[in-house]
């Protein structure tokens, strides 16, 4: 059945598809409008936990706080790590914060579709109008995002105030892209790594540690590491494109990274085209799905 | 047989028997685990991965300095790894499995707790000790690993080997009464997905899981000691490189037990809470 087929928005030729829910959601305003009720309507049903509503704020702000501190300490304790100044180190960790603020609210979801497919909420969504990876992000309102927010704007502001960089409007504009780049290259990890969620359980520790990987180690200059290491988290898993290739731009370290000068520059078109690729592939792995009734 | 064929005396002994089979639950965590062999080459590689780039991560800062906060390289290195071991002993994973104490009471199945033969504290007990077991079997098989290959240091001295492993044990304890404490408030909270989260982030940052309690400002380190956290790892961690002298062994062991004790008397008292307002959702 076609309306089975996610791999488009349906038309209203779709068999069993009301015309009306179609219609409601046909033409960009309509849909947005329609997003918003559901990020409402999420938002209204997790404030109804009040004291869980509470500390999912004060998550992202524990949780990111927690791992700026482990780098802070760091950095008091061992100054000028590979070459790095203390405010070019604050750099990385603020423009990797704020990518991981944007990815928590925008992305979330996506690292728990696990959990979605276990409780049966994907079969419900392939029988909605809506395309299912939108669906999938709008599944649950993402309050932890706000936390990790804030934790991103002040350590942004310290590592400002830090820096001894030469700023201008094309370096300002290349940090905003270099944040929503990385923010796409955490989104399309954890997208690619949800795709396994269609057919197995128990993804939950993977998503957990690609998360606890990228905000450990997203948050230092990866010269420091050896070659080989350095080359995973480059290429295998492109934890460098997120916050410290950007940055070795902005700060003028390209010549030390071992990637070339044009590549880290792109970072942020790396970023985007990894997600196109990596949404396509997620599309079509959608065949895979093997609902948790059989 | 039929109920009314059963004399109490009778049913009593099949209780009691039954109750003293509630061992067999530990069995669930490996027979859980191993069910899924993926899940196990997860864990596996995982470790793995963390052990290796926690080390590289800690090589590279003393490239620069051979000594910071009183540490060298061997010591810091060899606490960081501890630590990453040390969080093997949480690796058990029941999300998957919907085997967590909030998932029971979310779908229902927390009834089930009260209806067994055995106590509901009784058999989180169990499965805890389960989870424990299984946690640090990976633990032991890292560090074994480790020090035959000369990554990690070798205790300071026999004494402070054991000593480190004493402290070890009761520090489990702390933990396991702690990870109770935080489970047993979804009873009043329904969800407590959050807080289970941060307990886990306050505890690795508190027992110094995360960075070596030395290289925190010494106002951090005496709020932290008024704390049970450093008692989980921080403690057994310094008495095995030999930061904390052995002549104070007595002392910090018996700081350990009284917060074992503390925490033990206040689980009892909840459990007793708890049992009275069990909500099952759906009516």
């Amino acid at each position: 059945m076609s309306i089975l087929n996610p791999l488009r928005t349906p038309g209203p030729a779709d068999a069993g598809l009301p015309m009306r829910a179609y219609r409601s959601v046909r033409g960009t305003p309509a849909r947005w409008a329609l997003y918003g009720r559901i990020t409402a309507l999420n938002f209204k049903a997790q404030a109804s936990y009040r004291g869980e509503f509470l500390l999912g704020l004060l998550f992202g702000l524990v949780w990111q706080g927690a791992l700026v501190l482990f780098a802070g300490v760091l950095l008091l304790r061992f100054p000028g790590l590979g070459g790095w100044t203390q405010g070019d180190v604050l750099l990385i960790a603020a423009m990797r914060l704020l990518s991981h603020g944007g990815y928590v609210a925008f992305f979330p979801n996506v690292s728990n579709l696990s959990f979605l497919v276990q409780q049966g909420n994907v079969d419900g969504y392939l029988l909605r109008p809506l395309p299912l990876y939108r669906q999938v992000l709008l599944a649950r309102f993402p309050i932890n995002s706000l936390g990790d927010l804030l934790a991103g704007v002040g350590v942004f502001a310290v590592a400002l105030a830090r820096l001894d960089v030469a700023w201008t409007p094309v370096k300002a504009l290349y940090v905003a892209a270099g944040i929503i780049g990385g923010m796409l290259v955490e989104g399309s990890l954890q997208t690619a790594l949800s795709i396994a969620a269609f057919r197995f359980t128990g993804l939950a520790t993977w998503t957990a540690w690609v998360d606890e990987t990228l905000s450990t180690y997203g948050n230092y200059p990866l010269n420091v590491l050896p070659g080989a290491v350095r080359g995973t988290l480059t290429f295998g898993l492109p934890l460098a494109f997120i916050a410290y290739l950007p940055a070795s731009i902005v700060t003028g370290h390209a010549g030390t990274t071992g990637v070339p000068a044009w590549l880290a520059a792109a970072s942020p078109a790396v970023g985007l085209l990894l997600f196109l690729a990596v949404k396509a592939g997620w599309y079509g792995s959608v065949r895979w799905y093997q609902s948790p009734g059989g | 047989m039929t109920l009314a064929a059963i004399d109490p005396p009778q049913l009593q002994r099949q209780s009691r028997r039954q109750s003293q089979r509630a061992w067999r639950a530990a069995r669930v965590t490996l027979l859980a685990e191993f069910n899924q062999w993926g899940r196990v080459g997860s864990v596996l590689f995982m470790l793995l991965a963390r052990t290796c780039l926690c080390f590289w991560l800690w090589q590279a800062l003393y490239r620069s300095t051979s000594t910071s906060a009183g540490m060298n390289r061997s010591q810091a290195t060899t606490y960081a790894l501890l630590g990453v071991f040390y969080m093997s002993f949480r690796s058990v994973n029941r999300w998957a499995n919907r085997d967590m104490m909030v998932q029971h009471m979310l779908d229902g199945t927390i009834a089930y707790w009260f209806l067994r033969p055995v106590t509901p504290r009784r058999y989180y007990c169990v499965r805890a000790l389960g989870d424990l077991a299984y946690g640090g079997a990976w633990a032991a098989l890292a560090y074994t690993v480790c020090r035959s290959t000369g990554l990690i240091a070798a205790p300071v001295s026999a004494a402070a080997g054991l000593g480190a492993a004493g402290s070890l044990v009761l520090g489990l304890a702390i933990l396991y009464y702690l990870q109770q404490l935080i489970d047993l408030a979804c009873f009043w909270t329904v969800v407590n997905f959050q807080l289970v989260v941060m307990y886990g982030i306050v505890q690795n940052v508190l027992a110094g899981a995360l960075v070596p309690l030395w290289f925190f400002p010494g106002w951090f380190v005496g709020f932290d000691r008024w704390l049970p956290f450093q008692g989980t790892l921080n403690v057994p961690l310094s008495l095995y490189l030999g930061v904390l002298p052995m002549s104070g062994l007595v002392r910090d062991l018996a700081l350990q037990a009284g917060w074992i004790a503390l925490l033990a008397v206040l689980t009892a008292l909840v459990w007793r809470r708890a049992g009275a307002r069990v909500t099952v959702l759906g009516g």
